[in-house]
């Protein structure tokens, strides 16, 4: 190969060796749990990240639409939802339905109406696109709570089995985290294969200038459907695989307020940095938790705070301003950048120590 | 009947904003192995004829023929992928692209990965890869920019950037490539070199249609030239003639004179 | 643009003889019941008209969208409640209180979180301005609670007979206020030195410096007078809807509906998209169930944006390279 080609930076396998170390970690993580008393933290550390790990596959998702491809969507609470919704609809009336075709289900569902309302949706652009898939939520989550015969209105549906396949069932936290975080990392795996290919390039170029885009032969309205329904498809895996968690489903779980929850972990993460979405979800997913166990940490606090979770949402409100005004491009860029910093800050050191021995030679 | 090497043919071009008229009438071939000049003073409409040859806007009336089909309707990635391809008045690199991958952007209508096989990174997809890397890396080297391979695009200076635009221009293997002004902003050294460049370029068989302000350049490298005006062709020619006619004189070159 | 202007007009016609036709169907086809759904109509469809317009100031002028909109509204019911209902004021002046306030509060934000992000993304301003709506939302729901509060009626309860439907006499000042909002604001607008700056700069941002208002000056100026009009419509309908804390983000979103219907941008749109809206909603939540009433600002949103992005009243976007 090229020697100048060769000795471009290579992001590709830098990335891979982080989703190696990350696995690891993340699949190590309920083994550490184990040894901290829950009175210790309280907070259940294993379900909460089986949550985050559902947000991750939307999350996922959302971060490749919203931040390679440029393309807001304000209403992935919806796909979240049918995802969810086909799965228990499925399980719950048909009578011994494998719950793994349930997921498969809602994710091949998803996508499907992802396809159906991208095509005319994502001709439209910035604040317009917005307002349309806004809608389009608004709308879903007034289907689920009015098609009663199908979803059950206001209360939803319940009883939903657990999560089983190949013969093993995955009945409690700890197993479901397992088979969630292995689906994350596999979404992860194939983002990243995704974004440093051809399309990749094609989405970050149509991200750029959609007119350039076009020009140089990217058929941007193709790609931007495909990576909508991809999206769709991988909102509606984390919402089949919520279904299973939570054992039901009701409209409240796919209001506006979720995604908007779920572009603001794209958001505070990192657009267009597939780290800063799984660290955007770590992050907000731990908040409520962590906000409602302070008091609890901190027993000095006056007895008025006892009840934290009357904060919850001010924090939070306060917390998407704060970040945007001084970390618009997410928490993964500040951290990327920090590290650069020390590095080149190493560097010099490294440099100057070595100009000193050549110096003293 | 088209004649044989014509690669470009316009019909009757209109193109209308509301009331005004950006292009009138306007008809002129491109022929295989040429270096066409189109100019004209500000807001003659030339840029807007790259937007309607390029299929960024449609024409209000008229025809477009590459290679004699007619290209009107087409999106600008079909008409890219039959070969005629543009470059930008105003610098469109993409943002957060180092040089070689907004080239490696440049060989898409080449290449055919899709969704599936570059997500799952099947050995299909990995081979295209390098072919694009090893691609990009050669056009680059072309237009002497090898070294800057690994830079963000928009962090080159000027004149870079506008080869860098010709050189992912290039990377989708056109037979006509439509420059849009592509000496703005380059210093007299970099014009000379543009000028080799583009000679160079003919030679290896591309054809060139180029928009430019600078009479030196265009002198120096078109075999014919077609001078617009509000929208109409007012003079066409060899360059002598056309930098001695009385009407182009008055409507352009009267301006610097 | 005289074509786009015909076609604006026709299409205007249009849009009216639709709803005429679906009125004049509902009247006869309901009597007096139908006259009270579109009374109804009108008056939350005033309010619609109110939010809308804080939509389309802030946007026309600075190209935001605030979706802290149904938030002014929300706090102006809610402060109407404490300043008159709780605290005693007279009316008058609770309103203009109410009104200041809230004015104020949008100033400050815009002053302390928009003016800073002068340059950023179109999706980091809107997430700012969600970050507010949920913000102001927490803090209403920690001050006042969760229970829904009833603000006393401006002028009594006893309802007003209409053609045998009833009107309260609240109604008529929601009316009377929307009419004087959008005299004020069109004047400011159009007879001020100050509001027709803002409109040239907001059309070429080059020449701002022109006509020598600042872009920072000009959001400043329209998200107080967003603030403003939402508050003015927060306090006048309290009396009629409970203000509750959670109330701003329907609203808003009604509100945006409208403003999209109309023309985003587009003052006398967003008068025209939100009586439309309010008149549609409320005869579709009489023949079809209630539950399908706010789907019809969504299906209207979306069919808008698809079939005509500008709306009734808007410019077309022009497409730049
Ligand atoms: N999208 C558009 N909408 C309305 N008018 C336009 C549009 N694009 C171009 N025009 C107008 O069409 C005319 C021709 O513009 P064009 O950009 O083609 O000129 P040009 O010959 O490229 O000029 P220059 O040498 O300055 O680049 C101008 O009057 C311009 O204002
Ligand atoms: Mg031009």
């Amino acid at each position: 190969m090229d020697k100048q080609l060769a000795r471009l930076p290579d992001a590709e396998s830098r990335n891979y060796r982080t989703l190696a170390i990350s696995t690891a970690f993340i699949l190590l993580i309920p083994v550490w749990a184990r040894f901290i008393p829950g009175d210790v933290l309280h907070i259940d550390i294993v379900n909460v990240m089986v949550l985050a790990g559902i947000y991750a596959c939307v999350v996922v998702g959302l971060n490749l639409l919203v931040g390679y491809a440029g393309q807001i969507s304000l209403g992935h609470a919806a796909f979240f939802g049918i995802g969810a919704y086909t799965t228990a609809i499925l399980c719950t009336r048909i009578h011994g339905f494998p719950t793994w075709l349930g997921v498969l289900a809602g994710t091949a569902l998803s996508g499907a109406i992802g396809w159906l309302v991208g095509k005319p949706v994502l001709r439209l652009k910035g604040h317009y696109l917005a307002m349309a898939t806004l809608g389009l939520g608004e709308i879903a989550f007034i289907l689920f709570q009015q098609l009663k015969w199908l979803t059950g209105g206001t209360v939803g549906i319940l009883n939903i089995p657990p999560l089983s396949m190949f013969g093993l069932k995955f009945d409690t936290d700890l197993k479901l985290y397992f088979v969630v975080w292995i689906i994350v990392m596999a979404l992860m795996l194939l983002s990243i294969n995704l974004i440093r290919s051809r399309v990749g390039r094609g989405l970050r170029a149509l991200h750029s200038s959609e007119v350039a885009a076009d020009a140089m032969g990217v058929n941007t309205s193709t790609y931007k459907v495909q990576v909508f329904v991809l999206s769709a498809a991988f909102a509606g895996l984390g919402g089949a695989l919520f279904a299973h968690f939570q054992k039901y489903v009701n409209p409240e779980s796919f209001v506006l307020a979720i995604s908007i929850m779920f572009i603001t972990m794209v958001v505070v993460g990192g657009m267009g940095n597939i780290w800063g979405g799984l660290i955007g979800v770590l992050l907000l997913t731990f908040l409520p938790p962590v906000i409602q166990a302070l008091p609890q940490w901190l027993p000095g606090l006056p007895s008025g705070l006892q009840n934290f979770s009357n904060y919850e949402l001010v924090l939070y409100g306060l917390l998407l301003i704060l970040f945007m005004m001084f970390l618009p491009k997410g928490v993964a860029d500040g951290l990327g950048r920090a590290a650069d910093f020390t590095e080149v800050r190493a560097r010099r050191l490294g440099d100057r120590r070595k100009a000193k021995r050549l110096e003293g030679r | 009947m088209m004649v044989a090497d014509t690669l470009l043919q316009i019909r009757e071009v209109t193109k209308r904003f509301g009331g005004l008229a950006a292009l009138k009438d306007v008809s002129f071939d491109v022929t295989v192995g040429e270096i066409k000049a189109m100019i004209g003073p500000n807001g003659a409409g030339k840029t807007t004829m790259f937007d309607v040859l390029t299929g960024i806007l449609h024409p209000t009336a008229g025809d477009v023929m590459l290679k004699g089909e007619s290209i009107v309707g087409l999106r600008p990635d079909q008409i890219t992928a039959m070969g005629m391809i543009r470059t930008f008045q105003t610098i469109q690199l993409f943002e957060g692209m180092t040089a070689l991958e907004n080239v490696m952007v440049g060989c898409h209508c080449r290449t055919a990965c899709g969704f599936a096989s570059s997500g799952l990174r099947q050995p299909a997809a990995r081979r295209e890869e390098k072919d694009i890397r090893e691609k990009s890396m050669d056009v680059l080297k072309d237009v002497g920019l090898a070294t800057r391979a690994g830079e963000i695009g928009t962090n080159l200076p000027y004149g870079q950037q506008r080869m860098l635009e010709l050189a992912r221009a290039l990377a989708s293997e056109p037979d006509i490539i439509l420059l849009d002004e592509p000496a703005a902003g380059l210093n007299q050294y970099e014009t000379g070199e543009l000028a080799g460049l583009l000679v160079r370029f003919r030679e290896r068989g591309l054809t060139i249609l180029i928009v430019e302000h600078d009479m030196g350049l265009v002198m120096q490298i078109s075999d014919e030239i077609v001078v617009l005006d509000y929208g109409e062709i007012i003079a066409r020619g060899a360059p002598q003639d056309v930098q001695n006619d009385p009407r182009v004189i008055e409507a352009y070159l009267g301006i610097e004179a | 643009m005289r074509m786009g202007d015909r076609n604006q007009v026709r299409l205007l016609w249009g849009a009216a003889a639709l709803v005429a036709v679906v009125v004049v169907f509902t009247l006869i086809y309901k009597g007096s019941t139908g006259l009270q759904w579109i009374l109804s109509g009108l008056t939350v469809g005033s309010i619609y008209a109110l939010v809308a317009m804080g939509f389309s100031v802030i946007y026309s002028s600075t190209r935001v969208i605030n979706f802290a909109q149904g938030e002014f509204t929300m706090l102006g019911g809610m402060m109407m409640f404490t300043l008159c209902t709780r605290g005693g004021l007279p009316l008058w002046l609770g309103f203009l209180l109410t009104v200041g306030i809230v004015t104020l509060l949008g100033a400050g934000f815009e002053r302390a979180a928009i003016h800073p992000l002068k340059d950023q993304s179109v999706i980091t301003v809107i997430i700012v301005t969600i970050g507010l709506a949920i913000f102001i939302r927490a803090l209403a729901k920690w001050i006042w609670g969760t229970d829904p509060v009833k603000v006393a009626s401006f002028t009594g309860d006893k309802p007003l007979r209409f053609f045998g439907a009833s009107i309260v006499p609240q109604s008529l000042w929601v009316f009377g206020l929307t009419l004087i909002a959008v005299v004020l604001v069109f004047a400011f607008f159009n007879r001020t030195l100050l509001g027709k700056g803002m409109r040239a700069a907001a059309d070429n941002p080059d020449a701002a410096s022109l006509v020598g208002v600042s872009a920072s000056t000009s959001s400043l100026v329209a998200w107080s007078i967003a603030a403003a009009v939402g508050a003015a419509a927060g306090a006048v309908i309290a009396p009629i809807n409970f203000a509750a804390y959670d109330a701003g983000a329907m609203l808003g979103l009604k509100g945006f509906s409208a403003a999209v219907l109309g023309g985003l941008g587009s003052a006398p749109g967003a008068v025209v998209g939100g009586l439309m809206l309010g008149v549609l909603e409320m005869i579709t939540a009489g023949f079809a169930p209630s539950g399908y009433k706010d789907a019809v600002a969504f299906l209207i949103l979306i069919l808008v944006l698809l079939i005509r992005p500008q709306g009734l009243l808007g410019k077309p976007a022009d497409v730049k390279v």
